[in-house]
């Protein structure tokens, strides 16, 4: 159901992610997350390839905020601005994070080790049903994610969309 | 909430740190390269290191350009269509590049130094248009080798793809100079990595000849740069 996986790089910290669809609560998560009440980053699936983009962009927030170098003020809103293709961070929530009337979101939590508590008291919080994180895929807005990333059918013939979409995430900052 | 790194390990010291977990695959004389695990997939780290006989605040702006250049080109690659391995993250404080392995796949090197000749036509016609592409994209590669290049099988065995790697000296240019410098720089490497393939390499230029709207000034300069020497681009 979910996915977690521990940061080779920052053995301290494990992402987790999970998945919800038929959210009925997306206001009021949004709201809460503004708040810092729910200790995660909300995340619109509908942009998401796969769950791997996720991580890719955990791994550079935790990095940056080790590094003090973040380019937002918490670490759950330096993970929704990797997930951009540009260094426009309104423009990353807006795409990026979860919206009012989403009816599904994608909930990611930095944490330590074993904190399966902390990770059922974050998904009690969501009104919707869980479905396993790899579902992502049948989400996705390939249309709109190829339009926003601007990927050309061309680079497509060399590597996958989700290649296409993280090397974007990964080279941002120079390019 | 930041998790508390032990004091021994300041911020910039966890790649170096990881890497010496990892297999070490190659030490060249810019970086060393690693393979790995990175988020549960096999990837590559190239650590550029320190020089230690150059000036600390040049050694540091020229390294950091170096793998800016490097991951630059390699994007402007993949979105023309050229294969090159995908970048996952990039760490500035200790110059390391965290790429995409390549499965399946040997260097171009290797694969002729194992094959006969007769048998290399398609692979020569191959990296004619390979370059051909790149070329018309303004990229300079910079480091022209058979083992910058990857040959890498498909899983149901249809044929093989080229795949270009190490675009560290690379940059941008539309200079038919500096592409006929590319191309000398792989004719040597060629030629002097393996013995008697003159002809071979008349092929490869032949098929970036046809493949390339560019080619034939940039064929031109290339004579031009043979007659006159190595590596020496007279412009600037």
């Amino acid at each position: 159901m979910n996915l977690t996986q521990e940061l080779e790089l920052f053995p301290d910290h494990t992402v987790t992610q999970m998945l919800f669809k038929e959210v009925k609560n997306a206001a009021e998560l949004r709201q809460s997350a503004v708040d810092g009440r729910i200790n995660g980053a909300l995340i619109n699936p509908t942009m998401l390839v796969n769950p791997f983009q996720v991580l890719v962009a955990a791994n550079k927030a935790v990095h940056l905020q080790l590094i003090g170098k973040m380019k937002t003020r918490s670490l759950n809103s330096e993970i929704i601005f990797n997930l951009s293709p540009t260094n426009n961070i309104s423009e990353a929530f807006k795409r990026f994070g979860t919206s009012d009337g989403d009816e599904s979101v994608m909930l990611v939590v930095v944490h330590c080790k074993n904190e399966s508590q902390l990770l059922e008291d974050i998904a009690a919080q969501v009104d919707g049903r869980q479905v396993p994180v790899e579902d992502v895929s049948w989400l996705s807005d390939l249309a709109k994610i190829r339009k926003l990333f601007k990927v050309a059918p061309q680079e497509e013939t060399c590597g996958t969309l989700l290649d296409a979409v993280v090397c974007r995430m990964a080279i941002k900052d120079v390019m | 909430m930041a998790v508390q790194q032990p004091d021994s390990l300041t911020p910039s010291a966890t790649v170096p740190q990881f890497l010496r977990g990892a297999e070490l695959v190659k030490q060249g004389a810019e970086a060393r390269v690693y393979r790995t695990q990175f988020l549960g997939r096999p990837t590559i780290v190239k650590e550029r290191f320190s020089k230690r006989y150059r000036h600390v605040a040049l050694d540091e702006k020229l390294t950091r350009r170096r793998t800016v250049q490097e991951v630059r080109s390699i994007l402007r690659c993949r979105r023309a269509g050229i294969p090159a391995p995908a970048v996952y993250f990039v760490d500035y404080t200790s110059h390391c590049i965290f790429l995409e392995e390549i499965l399946r796949s040997s260097t171009v090197r290797d694969h002729i130094a194992s094959t006969q000749q007769s048998e290399l036509e398609q692979l020569a016609q191959q990296v004619g248009q390979i370059l051909a592409k790149m070329h018309d994209e303004d990229v300079i590669h910079g480091d022209l080798t058979t083992s910058n290049m990857l040959l890498r099988r498909s899983p149901e065995d249809r044929g093989s793809d080229l795949v270009l790697i190490d675009f560290g000296l690379s940059y941008i240019s539309a200079l038919p100079e500096d592409k006929g410098v590319d191309l000398y720089v792989l004719e040597k490497a060629f030629l002097s990595t393996h013995p008697h393939t003159e002809a071979l390499f008349q092929k490869l230029l032949k098929s970036y000849s046809a493949s390339s709207k560019k080619s034939s000034a940039v064929l031109k300069k290339l004579d031009e740069v043979r007659l006159r020497g190595r590596k020496r681009s007279m412009v600037g």
